[in-house]
């Protein structure tokens, strides 16, 4: 490969400028959220000069996003533990266990994956207000345990495949019953993909719009992504504690990147080496 | 050891020596078998433990994503307001193929199609770089796959104020001396100023993906390559693209998914489906339609297109990019 260090070093230029054009949206935001609204006004790139925590405390207090934010944390905390209990349930019966049927439902299962939400979310929809579960709690939280499942159970399917058979007939003569053997040794095995696909199944559900806009029409039951753009006809003069608004909501999955880059990206990756 | 406890759980080990009464009893090999004495409970409650496990997901599953899917294709036959319930033919589908919104959602689809390739070029030579050991390329990798956590809501409201007419971006352009662009207003540009954002938002999820198929490549092909003394441009189209054949598929298939079914919150916050209707994709006419305009029946019909249309681009791609494939 002739010339391959200079079109490294070439390469880099634009890589750099993307790399800042993929950072800058957000230091602009968090720097607009520092300034006050005056600042705003007559120039808004200047560095904010100081930390100012006014406008965040506006928009957590007075905008309501306190109470978008318990009602996504609730939602989702609830979604996401169910959605890791059936989904490793399942996904323990469908790789370790021979039963009936067991193929036509792992195939059904795959067959949900690809059912996006926007085909069927008119009959859901009935569904759900024939059921009495628009505008509850169980009603999103189902609504988001349905959506999601599907990837949950495929990826804790694969996930059990590589731990080796031996294993649970090991557990078996020692004694243990099915159920035994899922509580005792495929829970505790499967931590890693469990933490994997629940911090996937988690960004999804607490960056989701479409569903929640659905399921949840009425203004006291918003989601905080429903609330943030609710901020934005309320405070469109008052773009600093918009921006505050957006920073709010966008925290807690900044903190899971932060910490949590690689366990997010394995998730991903999961489903084009193993499909 | 609970109730039940006979020989057909007691297995050998795979490669142990099996007598021949054992072996007959044992039936499906590499799977843990569940059948006892049918007569005692704890035996009968082991044959039953897997379909316990399996049932809660299969009936969430079945009961809201399958059963839908067919009622929903049922219901597009059928009429709204009035008509509630009676059958309509295929009235419901006429009139899409009438509906100028519906009709631009569907040329939208198309420009999407036409821009795809670009969509996944981009992070496919992000990703070969980043390989290559471009200086500072375990920055890029973090750097770029951070858009992709965040919701479409928050990127939208990010580029609302970047994008605005006095904003960031106009503010660059002025400064190499082009005049300031209505980013979002104009119905030449805004789609295409969504479909900019889309992929500023999600390249580094294909970015990854392509990642962690470069990790999969024979390193001792590039050095073949080396030796020879090929390009770099040959070397992508003749090693490494033959070798990434499944995962630049993986990624052609789920970037256009994520462009047919992930755009609604940008379009909500951005455009609003505008201006003049110009950024109506599908799933936004089918939420306004259903939301909006209390059209349920219709908006199943524009469900039932989606459907079909992401039907048959997956499988036209596979097929496609299948037989590129195999030419190499």
């Amino acid at each position: 490969m002739h010339g391959l260090r200079l079109a490294r070093w070439v390469a880099a230029v634009p890589m750099a400028a993307l790399a800042l054009a993929t950072i800058y949206p957000l230091v602009f935001t968090v720097n607009v959220a520092m300034k006050t609204r005056r600042d705003y006004v007559l120039d808004r790139f200047s560095p904010a000069g100081s930390l100012r925590w006014d406008n965040l405390a506006e928009a957590w207090a007075s905008a309501g996003m306190a109470r978008y934010f318990v009602n996504s944390s609730v939602v989702v905390a609830v979604a996401v533990a169910l959605l890791l209990l059936l989904g490793s349930m399942a996904g323990f019966a469908l790789s370790r266990l021979r039963f009936r049927g067991s193929s036509v439902i792992f195939l059904g299962c795959l067959a949900g994956l690809f059912i996006p939400f926007q085909v069927i979310m008119v009959p859901l929809t009935r569904i759900m207000a024939d059921t009495g579960l628009v505008d509850t709690y169980p009603g999103l939280i189902l609504a988001y345990v349905a959506q999601f499942l599907p990837f949950t159970v495929f990826l804790m399917t694969s996930h059990y495949r590589t731990i080796p058979a031996e294993i649970v007939d090991a557990a078996r003569i020692d004694g243990n019953t099915t159920y035994g053997v899922y509580r005792r040794i495929m829970l505790p095995l499967g931590v890693p993909a469990l933490l994997s696909v629940g911090i996937l199944d988690a960004l999804f559900c607490w960056n989701d719009v479409l569903i929640s806009l659905l399921v949840m029409p009425s203004p006291e039951h918003r989601t905080l992504m429903i609330g943030v753009n609710s901020l934005r006809g309320q405070y469109s003069d008052d773009i600093p504690t918009f921006a505050s608004g957006v920073l709010i909501a966008a925290i807690p999955v900044l903190m899971i990147y932060l910490f949590l880059q690689r366990r997010i990206a394995d998730g991903v990756t999961a489903g084009s080496t193993k499909g | 050891m609970p109730i039940g406890s006979s020989s057909p759980r007691v297995r050998p080990a795979r490669s142990g020596q099996a007598d021949a009464a054992t072996m007959k009893q044992r039936g499906h090999r590499g799977g843990v078998h569940a059948t006892a004495r049918p007569t005692s409970r704890g035996a009968r409650a082991e044959r039953l433990a897997p379909y316990v496990l399996v049932a809660p997901a299969v009936l969430i599953i079945v009961g809201l994503r399958l059963w839908p899917l067919v009622l929903g294709v049922d219901f597009s036959f059928t009429g709204d307001g009035e008509l509630n319930g009676t059958p309509v033919g295929a009235s419901n589908y006429l009139e899409l193929l009438g509906d100028p919104l519906f009709r631009t959602s569907l040329g939208n689809v198309g420009l999407l199609v036409l821009l795809l390739p670009i969509a996944v070029a981009i992070p496919g030579l992000l990703a070969t770089f980043i390989y290559l050991r471009v200086p500072g390329h375990r920055v890029y990798r973090s750097v770029y796959f951070f858009p992709a956590v965040l919701s479409p809501v928050i990127v939208g409201a990010i580029f609302n104020l970047m994008l605005g007419f006095d904003g960031p971006v106009n503010a660059v352009l002025g400064a190499i001396g082009a005049g300031p662009v209505d980013w979002l207003g104009d119905p030449g540009i805004a789609m295409f100023t969504v479909v900019g954002v889309h992929v500023w938002a999600t390249f580094g999820m294909a970015l990854v993906v392509f990642l962690a198929g470069f990790s999969t490549l024979d390193a001792s092909l590039l050095d073949a390559a080396r030796v020879d003394g090929a390009s770099l441009g040959r070397t992508i189209w003749h090693v490494i693209i033959p070798s990434l054949t499944r995962t630049i598929q993986f990624v052609f298939v789920t970037t256009m998914i994520g462009m047919l079914t992930s755009m609604f919150g940008l379009l909500f916050v951005m455009t609003g489906g505008g201006p003049e209707g110009s950024t109506y994709l599908p799933e936004y006419y089918i939420w306004h339609q259903q939301g909006q305009m209390n059209r349920p029946a219709l908006a199943s019909a524009a469900s039932t297109v989606l459907f079909v249309v992401m039907l048959v681009v997956g499988l036209l791609q596979i097929s496609v990019l299948r037989r590129a494939g195999r030419q190499d």
